[in-house]
């Protein structure tokens, strides 16, 4: 089983995004966290990288991701007034692309903060 | 009222003498909050460390954050407003009438000598979370407390900062005000950017039924909104990205796995000071990034005709 270490990675649990913590990985999954808190350490060891979920589902049937981003396009295309929701738990990178995504299709972009 | 006063969290570790959490409970939900960035490190301008802080805990009952803090001030829930208008009162010396205060929970003299330690602190700072942002009063709360540091820096350095809770919530503020120019419920629907809470605010805007589809990412409000919202997500169609198969997968149109952010996905997020920071990632995910999943979606969608506001052309020119 293949073993990785990383340190000072970044935990992105809560606000405080920690980017002390050691990381010590097994396989597809990680085995031991240093200075992480109790959050953090659970936050690092639920998150597997096993193939364990369906690609992609479309109407609840699993799918192909190039065909659940032609349906999720077509949805968001369609709609006269879509919304993009979330972003919390998610790279900024990803962040701007969704921005762009609903801009281009004329909608409303939100995240946490309105809770 | 607006504009918030604020500073990094080095600079609160290496400056600050005077700490106030206002409805929040760090121990528990933040929990390397005060040994990485508040009360337990030695500073450059704080060389004792601990002992050089003083530690208030506003709050309407005694969290586990009570026994690391030097003064609780239990409030009476619904009213932070008005014990942070008192402050406001005191600190520009104005009368506040005893009997008032005292419907707060709290003394006048209390608050008096919390005033007196504001004013005399070298360099305070107040966090403050949804105990206080989310409950009777909302962004008026917020408001309220970020003018009372604002005003406290006629006598000395004040700042504050929200303690956020989820990851990146902190990086989507920064990144929509960047590319609108606003931080959350933002509106493109006329094609330009339009900011306004309580119209373009997800809850309101799911319970009114004013959307006609959802793409959902970072997020399971299948799990946490309230129930109308929910029911508005399953009648319409939406699309959620997430690591697994979330309460939102289950009522979606399409659901596509992404890899865990910072787990397997590399980018960047903003600590709650807005510093950005580079994750790294260990894992390799067998899913497409969250980043590659939209931006996917985006290029389908610039593959069909392009989409202008129904009343563009309707509008005279002036």
């Amino acid at each position: 089983m293949t073993q990785k270490t990383v340190e000072n990675a970044t935990c992105t649990f809560c606000g405080c995004v920690c980017d002390h913590i050691g990381l010590q990985a097994e396989g597809d999954r990680i085995v031991k966290t240093k200075r992480a808190c109790g959050l953090g350490e659970a936050w690092f060891k639920n998150h597997t990288a096993e193939d364990c979920y369906p690609d992609a589902l479309v109407d609840g049937k699993p799918a192909t991701v190039d065909e659940a981003v032609e349906a999720a396009a077509e949805h968001l295309y369609q709609a006269n007034m879509p919304l993009v929701y979330g972003l919390s738990n998610t790279t900024c990178e990803a962040q701007r692309n969704a921005v762009a995504l609903a801009e281009w299709v004329g909608g409303v972009v939100d995240s946490h903060t309105s809770l | 009222m607006g504009g918030k006063v604020t500073c990094t969290l080095g600079e609160v570790k290496n400056r600050a003498d005077f700490i106030i959490y206002w409805g929040g409970n760090p121990a528990d939900c933040h929990p390397l909050h005060f040994s990485r960035y508040t009360l337990i490190p030695k500073g450059k301008h704080v060389p004792e460390g601990r002992k050089g802080r003083t530690m208030v805990l506003v709050d309407v009952r005694e969290t586990p954050s009570a026994k690391h803090a030097d003064i609780l001030l239990q409030v009476k829930p619904g009213k932070d407003f008005e014990v942070i208008t008192t402050l406001r009162a005191l600190v520009k010396n104005q009368p506040v009438d005893a009997a008032r205060v005292a419907e707060t929970g709290l003394t006048l003299e209390q608050l008096q000598d919390f005033v007196d330690r504001m004013k005399n602190a070298r360099f305070g700072v107040l966090f403050f979370g949804m105990g206080l942002s989310m409950t009777r009063g909302k962004h008026m709360n917020s408001a309220a407390a970020l003018a009372l540091v604002a005003e406290l820096n006629a006598y000395t350095k004040f700042v504050s900062m929200p303690m956020r809770g989820h990851g990146n919530v902190t990086g989507a503020d920064v990144v929509m005000r960047w590319t609108t120019g606003f931080p959350f419920g933002v509106s493109m629907s006329r094609g330009y950017p339009r900011f306004n809470p309580g119209e373009f605010s997800t809850i309101d805007v799911l319970v009114r039924g004013d959307n006609d589809a959802t793409l959902v990412l970072g997020a399971d409000p299948g799990a946490t909104m309230p129930q109308p919202a929910i029911d508005h997500l399953a009648r319409t169609p939406t699309i959620v990205l997430d690591p697994k198969v979330t309460h939102t997968s289950r009522l979606a149109r399409v659901h596509i796995t992404t890899a865990t952010t910072g787990i397997s996905a590399p980018g960047t997020v903003y600590r709650m000071d807005e510093i950005p920071l580079p994750l790294k990632p260990i894992l390799e995910s067998p899913y497409p990034t969250d980043e590659e999943v939209v931006h996917r979606i985006l290029e389908k969608v610039k593959e069909k005709p392009a989409w202008t506001p129904a009343s563009y052309k309707e509008v005279p020119c002036a």
